[in-house]
C-alpha cells in the first residue's frame, strides 16, 4: 500500500503534516454520517453471525468460570455462597428473574407518552441542528 | 499560605465565582471561570489543614462553624471538585450564563455544606443547592421542565423545613448545634432531621423527584444535578447516623427496586435516575452497618469509596446519554440504536461507565462496592438477618449490569440501528468523557505501584489504616465477581435470543409520583369541584330561605298582611294607647 502523503518535516524533522493528516481522516465523519473511528474500535460488530458467536463465547466462558470453582480455594463468611457455582448461578438467575419480571411490570406500570400531559420536547441546549421550532411556545426543543 | 487563603471554605469561592459567572456576557472569559474556580478550590482543599476550625463566626447568639476539614468530608468535597471541573468542560460547548453560573453556585453550596462544622451552617448551604439547583431544570425551557422544577423546589424546601425544624429541637433540648452523630432517632430533632435527609438521599417512596427532574433538565443541567444532592445527603447521613440499624434496611430496599422500573423504563435518563436509586442504596447500608466513631471501618469505607467513584461513573454515564440527546434530540431507548457508527467515542465512554458502575475487575466500581460487601458479609456472622441484607446487594449488583452495564449502551449505540447517522459529540463533551473515564480506570486498577491505583482512593478514605489492610484483589474476589457479572451477561444474552426481554416501548412508567401527580391532583381537583358546586347550592338556598323569610314577613306585617285583615294598623295605634291610659290610671289610683 503506497502513501500519496509527502514527507514533509517540521524544524525538528517529525513528520507533522502526516500525523495531522492521520488525525484528521480518523475524525472526519463520513458522507454516510459513518466516523472513522466506528470502524476501528467496533467495525466486528458488524460481522455476520457476531451475536451467535458472542453468545457461544459467553457460554463457554462462563463454563470456565463455574469450573474454576474446583481450583479457587474460596473463603466465603456467608456459607450459601460457598456452594460450587454459587455466584454464577446467582447471577443467571438475577438476571432472568428481573427480565422475566418487566414483562407484567411493563403492562402494569406503562401508560401513554404524554399521560402527564407534560408534552414531549427535548430540552432547550441541543444541538441546534438537530432542534426543530417546538410549536408550543415557538422556542426550539422539538426532539427529532 | 496566607492566612485569609486557608480560610476560605473552597465551596464559597465556587459560589462566588458562579455568581461573577452568571454576570459575564463574554462567553471565554465565563468559560475561563468556570474552569479555574474549581481548580483552585482543589488547590485551597489541598493544603487545608485537618481537623481544625478554620473559620468561625458568632451570629445571632450562634457560634457557627464555616469551614472545617476532617478525613471523613475531605473525600466527598475532593469528589464534588472533581465533578464541578469535569462539569465545567462537559458545558464549554454551551453558551448560556444561568446555566453556568447555576451550576458553580450549586456545587459550590455543596462543597460549602461537605465542609459545614456545624448544623445551622449545613442547613444554610443546604438549602442554598436547592435553590441554585432548580435553574439546571428550569433552563431546560419545556413546559414539563418548568412542572418538574416546580415539584423539584418543592421537596427540597421541604427536606430544608424538616431540617431546621429539627436542628431547633436539638437545639433547644442540648443548646448545641454539633454535627455529632445521633444515638438514636428518639432524641430530640432526630427523626425530622433523618426525613430530611432521606428526601435527598431519595429513600423509597420519596425518591420520585430524583427521576421527575433530573431526565427533564438540560443536557449539562442533568449531568450537574446526578453529582450532588444525593450523595451530600449521603455525606450526611455518614456523618450524623453511621450505624443506625433503619439504614441497612432502606439502603437494601433501595438497591433492589430501583432494578425493575429500570428495566421497564423507556427514558435513558430516567434509567440512569433509577440507577442513581440503586447506587445509593449501597452507600447507604454501608453507613447502616458502620456505627459511629471507629466502629465497622470496612462499611464507612466504602460507603465514602463508592461515593468517589459514583460521582465519576454515574457523571460520565450522564454524559454520554447527554451527548446522544445533544446530538438525536432523544434518549428514549425506543427511538435510538446503532449511534456507534457516528459516535463511537461516546460509545466507548459509555461502556467505560457502564464497566465501572457494574463492578468489573480493573473498573472503580469493584474496589469500592467490594468494601460494602465484604463489610455486610461480615456482619452476617453475627446477625443472621444481615444474611438477607447481603443477599438483596448482590441481587441488586447483578440488576445495574442490566440497566446501566448493558442496557444503556446497548440500546443507544448498538442493538436495531435506528438509521441516524449524527456528528460525534463536541470535542468538549468528549474531553470530558475522557477525563471522568480515565480517572474510572485508573482507580480501579491494582496498586502494581504502591500508592497508585486503588491505594490512592483508599488512602483517602475516612480510615485509611484499615483501607490499607483490604485487598480487593484476591483470585477469589475476581473469580466471584467475574461468575456473578459474565453469568448475567449471558443471560442477557440468552434471553435477548430467545425473545424473552422486554421490548422498549414508548411510554410512561407510572411510580409513587402518580399519588401527587395524578391521584393527589385529581383529588384537589375534584376537592375544588365539589366545593364550587357546594357554594352554589348553598348561595341558591340562601336566596331561597331569604326569599320565604320576606315572604311570610310580608304576608304577616305589611298593611295587605294577616294581621291588617281585620282593621287599620291605625286603629290598632288607637286601641294601644288607649289600653296604655287604662293601665297608667290604675297605677295613678292605687299609689
Amino acid at each position: 500500500m503506497t502513501d500519496d502523503t509527502p514527507p514533509v518535516r517540521d524544524a525538528s524533522g517529525r513528520f507533522v503534516k502526516r500525523a495531522t493528516e492521520t488525525v484528521n481522516a480518523l475524525s472526519r465523519t463520513s458522507d454516510e454520517g459513518i466516523h472513522p473511528m466506528a470502524k476501528v474500535l467496533f467495525g466486528w460488530t458488524e460481522a455476520k453471525g457476531i451475536g451467535t458467536i458472542l453468545l457461544c463465547l459467553t457460554g463457554l466462558l462462563s463454563v470456565l468460570l463455574i469450573l474454576a470453582d474446583l481450583l479457587v480455594d474460596r473463603h466465603e463468611t456467608i456459607n450459601a455462597a460457598g456452594v460450587f457455582g454459587f455466584y454464577g448461578l446467582f447471577g443467571f438467575a438475577a438476571l432472568g428473574f428481573v427480565l422475566l419480571a418487566g414483562w407484567p411490570l411493563g403492562s402494569l406500570l406503562r401508560r401513554g407518552e404524554d399521560y402527564y400531559g407534560d408534552g414531549n420536547t427535548s430540552p432547550a441546549d441541543i444541538d441546534p441542528e438537530t432542534a426543530e421550532p417546538d410549536p408550543g411556545n415557538g422556542k426550539s426543543g422539538g426532539g427529532a | 499560605m496566607p492566612l485569609l487563603l486557608t480560610q476560605i471554605n473552597p465551596g464559597w469561592l465556587l459560589v462566588v465565582a458562579g455568581l461573577l459567572a452568571m454576570l459575564v456576557s463574554v462567553k471565554a472569559l465565563r468559560q475561563a471561570i468556570t474552569l479555574l474556580a474549581p481548580m483552585g478550590a482543589i488547590l485551597l482543599l489541598a493544603t487545608a489543614q485537618h481537623g481544625v476550625d478554620h473559620l468561625s463566626q458568632d451570629m445571632l447568639g450562634l457560634t457557627l462553624s464555616l469551614y472545617r476539614v476532617d478525613s471523613l468530608n475531605f473525600i466527598f468535597g475532593l469528589a464534588f471538585l472533581l465533578a464541578a471541573l469535569l462539569n465545567a468542560v462537559y458545558a464549554l460547548h454551551t453558551d448560556d450564563r444561568m446555566q453556568d453560573g447555576a451550576a458553580l453556585v450549586y456545587s459550590g453550596c455543596a462543597v460549602a455544606a461537605t465542609f459545614a462544622g456545624d448544623l445551622m451552617t449545613l442547613f444554610i448551604f443546604w438549602e442554598l443547592t436547592a435553590v441554585a439547583s432548580v435553574f439546571l431544570v428550569l433552563q431546560a425551557g419545556t413546559r414539563a421542565a418548568y412542572f418538574a422544577s416546580l415539584r423539584y423546589l418543592a421537596v427540597q424546601v421541604l427536606s430544608g423545613l424538616l431540617l431546621l425544624a429539627g436542628i431547633a429541637a436539638a437545639w433547644k433540648a442540648t443548646g448545641s448545634l454539633s454535627l455529632a452523630a445521633f444515638t438514636s432517632l428518639d432524641q430530640p430533632g432526630a427523626l425530622a432531621i433523618f426525613i430530611a435527609f432521606g428526601i435527598k438521599a431519595a429513600f423509597p417512596f420519596l425518591h420520585n423527584w430524583l427521576q421527575d427532574s433530573y431526565a427533564k433538565a438540560t443536557v449539562v443541567g442533568a449531568v450537574v444535578l446526578s453529582a450532588f444532592t444525593t450523595k451530600l445527603a449521603v455525606y450526611a447521613f455518614a456523618r450524623i447516623f453511621p450505624g443506625h440499624d433503619e439504614l441497612i434496611w432502606i439502603g437494601a430496599a433501595m438497591t433492589v427496586f430501583p432494578v425493575f422500573f429500570a428495566v421497564i423504563e423507556n427514558d435513558l435518563r430516567r434509567v440512569l435516575a433509577y440507577s442513581l436509586n440503586n447506587q445509593v442504596g449501597f452507600m447507604i447500608c454501608a453507613i447502616g452497618v458502620g456505627a459511629a466513631g471507629a466502629g465497622n471501618a470496612l462499611a464507612l469505607n466504602g460507603a465514602a469509596a463508592h461515593a468517589f467513584v459514583h460521582i465519576l461513573y454515574k457523571a460520565l454515564l450522564f454524559m454520554s446519554v447527554g451527548a446522544v440527546l445533544y446530538r438525536t434530540g432523544t434518549a428514549k431507548a425506543s427511538e435510538l440504536g446503532g449511534l456507534y457508527r457516528s459516535m463511537p467515542w461516546t460509545a466507548l465512554f459509555c461502556i467505560i461507565g457502564g464497566l465501572s458502575i457494574s463492578a468489573f475487575p480493573l473498573f472503580s466500581g469493584f474496589i469500592a462496592k467490594s468494601l460494602t460487601m465484604s463489610a455486610v458479609a461480615a456482619e452476617g456472622t453475627a446477625d443472621p438477618a444481615m444474611v438477607i441484607v447481603w443477599f438483596l446487594l448482590l441481587f441488586a449488583s447483578a440488576g445495574v449490569l442490566e440497566h446501566s452495564g448493558i442496557k444503556v449502551p446497548f440500546t443507544a449505540f448498538f442493538g436495531r440501528d435506528s438509521g441516524r447517522r449524527v456528528k460525534e459529540a463536541p470535542f468538549n463533551m468528549l474531553l470530558a468523557m475522557g477525563m471522568a473515564a480515565f480517572l474510572c480506570i485508573v482507580v480501579g486498577l491494582p496498586a502494581i505501584v504502591p500508592g497508585f491505583g486503588y491505594q490512592w482512593l483508599y488512602g483517602l478514605l475516612p480510615y485509611p489504616i484499615e483501607a490499607a489492610s483490604y485487598r480487593p484483589f484476591t483470585l477469589g474476589h475476581i473469580l466471584t465477581q467475574l461468575q456473578l457479572l459474565v453469568l448475567a451477561a449471558f443471560a442477557f444474552m440468552l434471553f435477548k435470543r430467545l425473545r424473552l426481554y422486554p421490548t422498549e416501548k414508548a411510554g410512561t412508567i407510572l411510580d409513587t409520583d402518580w399519588f401527587y401527580r395524578r391521584a393527589g391532583f385529581e383529588a384537589v381537583r375534584w376537592i375544588d369541584a365539589v366545593w364550587t358546586k357546594a357554594v352554589s347550592v348553598g348561595a341558591q338556598a340562601a336566596s331561597w330561605a331569604g326569599r320565604l323569610a320576606q315572604g311570610q314577613l310580608v304576608a304577616g306585617f305589611s298593611p295587605r298582611g294577616a294581621l291588617s285583615r281585620s282593621g287599620r294598623a291605625g286603629g290598632m295605634a288607637v286601641w294601644t294607647a288607649v289600653l296604655l291610659a287604662g293601665v297608667l290610671l290604675v297605677a295613678f289610683l292605687s299609689g
